[in-house]
């Protein structure tokens, strides 16, 4: 449900501005429904489409319980320089994002921009996508397919080792994932809930050996953001007894829900879908991020039909900016769900530091 | 305590009130040494600070950069993609950047195809910014930015129209065959004012004018926790050949090799004026200290230690070198703002290109620079100190100050040739030696030899010259005044010194200029064979031009291409030029001047031929291989030989169109050597002029090129001119201020002869005709001294500080006019001594006498 890649692509232009180009304009690919999705395939790049992004949270228990952590890549076709035939064309944009929740302390965050072909790179065959030294790939090997995450950054940096216990969870119908009423506002979407984590955490200067659990998010799409929508909320959640639970809804300015949907998978594989009706988000507690001024729902209260749930932070503080002129100003943390589902996962609040600019 | 330092200022003062002259002229001398070491100081410092600003703003700041070593290649995508990967690296800027004409306008300017999300983070002063009012393409879509410079001058360009440099107007760039008619979008606010760039996408100049899958440079910022040498060296050995990896310490150090020989230079010359300047302190002091023995002896008898005696010396010669150095450094400051002004931060070196650089003076080297001044008038009235000190009390009471007296006058001539043929021989001895941190420091030590042997020589040739000529049937009068120097040679010696000092050092530059002169001019005869030129600036010449010149109604009987670029062969070194000629392999010597054997090269194996300056600097010869950075490989060539080259410092290499092209290069002409047919002379032209217009070529006949050359020689030795004459002003001016004070030291004598019957103008002329004779032994053996250090400067500083072979040219008319001259103004200069003479109240220097 990442759609930040649509915000990020003006804003890490410091001084320039992308209006759409003038000529030139991309027939992208369609989203519709009734698609088979094909892995390892669908796990690669879909360059056609105009945004896809690779999101993977997760939340450790080595070397400390609660450590959050987060590595995104996104990939925005917007549309520029779609007639040139250097390799070099800007028409791929890469953006990598990562960050790293120490519980009741801080937030560590860092970021990575670059062209495809320019020191960047994605597959279309499979789970392959780098910026520089920024990594995330899926690997065959001998035990079975894994994931892999690296990154670094001068204040954090690690290098992780997925492995499933689960099949894919398809989102929506088979991986269609509708985004609001409108037959076009729709994404194909592909989440892997309970990834074991192993692998190594480097932070305050000292590396060290990690282990938990995460959840990986493939989503690929075309449409945009309705146009009444100003954020939205999100949460991804590995629930204790190994059942999975994915719930969003899109807000408008006035914090009336636009849209929404949820899915939940629970242990014994059984996957129940909520429709917009059964899906209600009530804000129980705020907080104010002294930085923005925005002030976030930190506790939200998410009831899917009969299910009544709660999120409850790590950290209040897990707002993040991006450093460019313009900044884009989000919620995205790394929160223990508790009530009728006990679990922990990624909670992502937009759109409440101002309205976000396509 | 108190009354001791009264009475020092009391004499320094009386000093500086009875040897006005003399000490405003010490002062003078000091400060000109100062003011010149210092102004070279700063207009370096500057010069330096300037290129390095203009290298960041144009490169930014990266930890190290991986280029090609040959101009013409490039780092392929592959390699700088490779290094992307490397998790010490924090990120890798692709650049290319290449050279257009805009518009077809006659210079080219600099188009930098940068990647914005790279470039952010190494080369923040090249980002562009958008014109929001313009109706342009954005960076990605071919929207090109130009930077405040260039936008002033293409409104200039076109100053009534209104496309100049609005926003959204079309600027056609040009390079080559190919063009790109590209759209102005916006400018770059953080470029230097003088700053002449074009920003565009990188894909957007790949697209238009290559390198295909490659890019001109990667601009590399390391992770903070990664060591920079070990990285370099790790992927010093995984790069390909045609590659190299430089860092920040490569440019600093390439930059200050530019010009680090001609700065040696002009500082030797300072230290030279700074010498002068003790010189004339030691001959002022010297006769002060002489003029008031007598007082001193007072003082002596009073009470006044003699280690008083010899600090209150040392302390008037501060009192010149204070003053002298504080004024230098003014002098220098204004120096070097004038000059950076007139030439440019090299002195019309032509080093660096660009505007006049900022002076920012600093303390420290200002305070060094002072105390070198202090310095030199401390060493200056050091031996008079020493003499002053030494002083016997009672019989300079009695008669004033007691010279040495010559016992040994009557020695044999042989013995006392015996220190200056030792110097001679020690300086020949040093001038064999090879250069020192790659600097003539042997050569400059067999100059100051020179000197001081011809200093050495200066008493016996004196001697002889005077005893024979005080033997002549002359005059009275002449006869006792040239007996009374020839018997106390000491103030002659130092009288003559200063002249021996400037002449040699004047007469050794007018030496070394013109043989460097009439080499060059033999050389350019030799690179000009062809009647026409035609060059581009630094891009390939257009193929319509070219194809037009074969066809059979161009009118030309021949046409000779050439295409120039550079090498990277050592990157803390400037760039070897790469010349790629239309030359015979079997007979190079048709189009270079060989200097040297020539070899064959093997049938196999692609020649090349080497420069002298390339030659020197890397210790290559004939016959050897080389493996040459070109083609994005390493080439192993054949030096068959080494030719004459004043035009490129740092090396050039000449290597055949044929061997080039056979080795995969693409050849691209940029220059043309053209032969008009007979009697077409004017045809030719006029059937080149369109051609130059439409594209913004460059056509000059021979003889132009020929001109041009030697005025930027005669510019580059500019300074050398100037501080000729400052030296000869100085030298003159010692002579005037020792010939005085010889007269004052000899007042009883001349005194005694007034009393005899002499005449004011007997006196005079006899003083004069003095002047004369020790200004002719001065010169003799200026002129002595100025062929053998010339000879040294020609043979040895010059081609150790700069890589030029030449013979040596002496310019005797120039030379004898020089001398004659000299002689003149130095019996003009007596004529102030003479008149002093007159002015001797007689009766009173003989009653004081008693």
């Amino acid at each position: 449900m990442r759609r930040r890649s649509f915000l990020c692509t003006p804003l890490l232009l410091p001084t320039l501005t992308l209006a759409a180009p003038a000529r030139a304009p991309v027939t992208y690919a369609p989203v519709t429904p009734g698609i088979k999705l094909a892995f390892p395939r669908d796990h690669g790049a879909h360059p056609d489409f105009r945004t896809e992004w690779w999101y993977v949270t997760g939340a450790l228990d080595v070397p400390q319980a609660d450590i959050g952590f987060q590595l995104t890549f996104f990939r925005s076709r917007p549309g520029n320089a779609e007639d040139l035939q250097s390799p070099l064309a800007a028409r791929q944009i890469l953006f990598a994002h990562a960050a790293l929740t120490l519980p009741g302390e801080r937030l560590l965050h860092s970021e990575r921009a670059a062209r495809a072909n320019l020191g960047a790179a994605f597959s279309s065959s499979d789970c392959d996508i780098h910026i520089g030294a920024w990594r995330m790939n899926r690997e065959q090997r001998s035990t079975g397919e894994v994931l892999r995450l690296q990154m670094n950054s001068p204040q954090f940096s690690y290098d992780f080792t997925l492995t499933p216990s689960q099949p894919l969870l398809l989102q929506g119908d088979g991986g269609y994932s509708r985004k609001g009423q409108a037959a076009a506002l729709a994404s194909y979407y592909v989440s892997w809930p309970q990834l074991q984590v192993a692998g190594s955490l480097l932070f305050d200067g000292q590396r060290r050996a990690a282990s938990g659990r995460a959840w990986f998010d493939h989503e690929w799409s075309t449409a945009i953001l309705g146009g009444d929508a100003v954020g939205w909320d999100w949460v991804g959640i590995n629930l204790d007894d190994g059942g999975a639970l994915m719930a969003f809804r899109m807000r408008d300015s006035q914090g009336a829900t636009l849209f929404a949907h949820a899915a939940w998978r629970d242990a014994g594989g059984q996957v129940r879908q909520f429709a917009a009706g059964e899906v209600a988000f009530h804000p129980l507690r705020h907080w104010a991020s002294p930085r923005s001024g925005a002030s976030y729902p930190v506790q939200i209260e998410i009831r899917l039909g009969e299910l009544t749930l709660r999120t409850r932070p790590v950290l209040d503080d897990q707002e993040l900016s991006t450093s460019r002129p313009a900044p884009v100003v989000y919620w995205e943390g790394l929160v223990r769900l508790e009530g009728s589902l006990s679990g922990r996962g990624y909670l992502e609040m937009t759109g409440y530091a101002g309205r976000l600019q396509l | 305590m108190q009354a001791l330092s009264r009475l020092s200022w009391w004499l320094i003062r009386a000093q500086f009130t009875t040897r006005r002259a003399a000490t405003l002229l010490s002062m003078l001398a000091v400060a000109l040494g100062v003011a010149l070491g210092y102004a070279i100081h700063l207009i370096n410092d500057a010069a330096l600070a300037d290129f390095a600003r203009a290298m960041k703003s144009v490169q930014g700041d990266p930890d190290a950069v991986i280029a090609a070593r040959d101009s013409a290649g490039s780092v392929p995508l592959a390699t700088l993609n490779a290094i992307a990967r490397d998790p010490a690296v924090l990120v890798i800027a692709a650049v290319i950047e290449t050279r257009v004409r805009i518009d077809n306008a006659r210079t080219p300017v600099t188009l930098i195809g940068i990647d914005v999300f790279s470039a952010a983070a190494v080369m923040p002063d090249l980002l562009p910014r958008h014109n929001e009012q313009a109706a342009a393409p954005n960076l990605f879509n071919g929207g090109v930015y130009a930077s405040p410079a260039l936008l002033a001058k293409l409104a200039q360009r076109a100053p009534d129209s209104d496309s100049g440099a609005r926003p959204g107007r079309t600027l056609t760039l040009v390079r080559g065959e190919q063009q790109w008619p590209a759209t102005l979008a916006g400018d770059l606010p953080a470029a230097r004012p003088d700053d002449l760039l074009l920003v565009a996408d990188i894909a957007w100049v790949q697209e238009r004018f290559g390198p295909v899958d490659a890019v001109s440079e990667g601009r590399v910022r390391l992770a903070p926790d990664s060591d920079l040498a070990t990285w370099r060296k790790k992927w010093a050995q995984q790069l390909p050949a045609g590659l190299l990896i430089r860092v920040a310490d490569d440019d600093s150090a390439r930059v200050s090799n530019l010009s680090r020989a001609y700065r040696v230079n002009l500082n030797v010359l300072a230290l030279v004026a700074l010498l002068t300047g003790a010189f004339l302190v030691f001959a002022t002091q010297l006769t002060s200290v002489a003029q008031r023995s007598t007082q001193f002896a007072l003082l002596g008898v009073l009470g006044l230690s003699p280690r008083m005696r010899l600090l209150q010396v040392l302390l008037e010669g501060l009192a010149i070198g204070v003053p002298g150095a504080l004024l230098g450094l003014g002098l220098g400051y204004a120096l070097a703002v004038a000059f950076t002004r007139l030439l440019g931060g090299d002195l019309g070196g032509g080093y660096f290109a660009g505007s006049a650089p900022p002076i920012i003076p600093l303390p420290a080297p200002a305070l060094v620079f002072l105390a070198l001044g202090c310095l030199a008038s401390l060493a200056g009235a050091s031996y008079p100190a020493y003499l002053n000190r030494m002083q016997p009390l009672a019989q300079a009471l009695k008669t004033g100050f007691a010279q040495q007296s010559h016992a040994d006058t009557a020695r044999a001539t042989l013995p006392r040739l015996r220190l200056p043929l030792f110097l001679a021989l020690a300086a020949l001895a040093l001038a064999q030696l090879p250069p020192l941190f790659a600097l003539p420091l042997a050569g400059y030590a067999a100059i100051a030899l020179v000197l001081v042997a011809g200093i050495a020589s200066a008493p016996l040739l004196t001697q002889l010259l005077f005893g024979w000529l005080s033997a002549q049937a002359l005059p009275a009068p002449q006869r006792i005044a040239l007996q009374n120097v020839a018997q106390a040679p000491l103030m002659a010696q130092v009288a003559a010194s200063g002249l021996i000092v400037s002449f040699a050092l004047t007469a050794s530059m007018v030496i070394m200029v013109s043989s460097f002169r009439v080499a060059v001019d033999q050389w350019l005869d030799h690179v000009l064979p062809a009647p026409l030129y035609l060059r581009s600036k630094a891009t390939p010449l257009p193929q319509d031009l070219l194809a037009a010149l074969a066809q059979p109604d161009a009118p030309f009987t021949r046409v000779e291409r050439m295409a120039n670029a550079s090498l990277i062969i050592d990157p803390q070194r400037p760039q070897v030029a790469l010349l790629v000629r239309e030359i015979d392999r079997r007979d190079p010597a048709a189009r270079l001047p060989v200097t040297g054997p020539l070899l064959a090269p093997p049938a196999t194996t692609p020649a090349v031929w080497i420069s002298e300056p390339m030659a020197e600097i890397y210790r290559l010869a004939p016959g050897q291989t080389l493996r040459l950075p070109l083609l994005g490989r390493e080439i192993e060539v054949f030096i068959g030989g080494v030719w004459r080259d004043y035009g490129r410092q740092f090396g050039a290499v000449v290597i055949s169109r044929q061997d080039y092209q056979q080795l995969g290069g693409d050849f691209q002409p940029t220059d043309l050597a053209l032969w008009p047919r007979p009697g077409e002379e004017a045809h030719a032209s006029a059937w080149l002029a369109p051609w130059a217009d439409q594209y913004g070529l460059e056509v000059a006949d021979s003889a132009e090129i020929r001109r041009l050359s030697l005025s930027i020689f005669d510019k580059s030795f500019a300074v050398t001119y100037a501080l000729e004459a400052a030296a000869m002003l100085i030298g003159l001016f010692g002579l005037a201020v020792t010939l005085a004070a010889s007269v004052w030291l000899r007042a009883r004598e001349l005194a005694t002869l007034g009393a005899l019957g002499f005449d004011r103008r007997m006196l005079s002329r006899a003083v004069m005709l003095e002047g004369a004779l020790i200004a002719t032994v001065g010169v003799l053996i200026g002129l002595a001294c100025g062929v053998g250090i010339g000879a040294i400067l020609t043979h040895v500083v010059n081609p150790q500080a700069f890589h030029w072979r030449m013979a040596l040219a002496i310019p005797w008319a120039a030379l004898v006019t020089g001398a004659a001259i000299t002689l003149a103004a130095a019996v003009l200069a007596s004529r102030h001594a003479a008149r002093q003479a007159t002015r001797l109240p007689v009766a009173q220097v003989l009653a004081s006498a008693q």
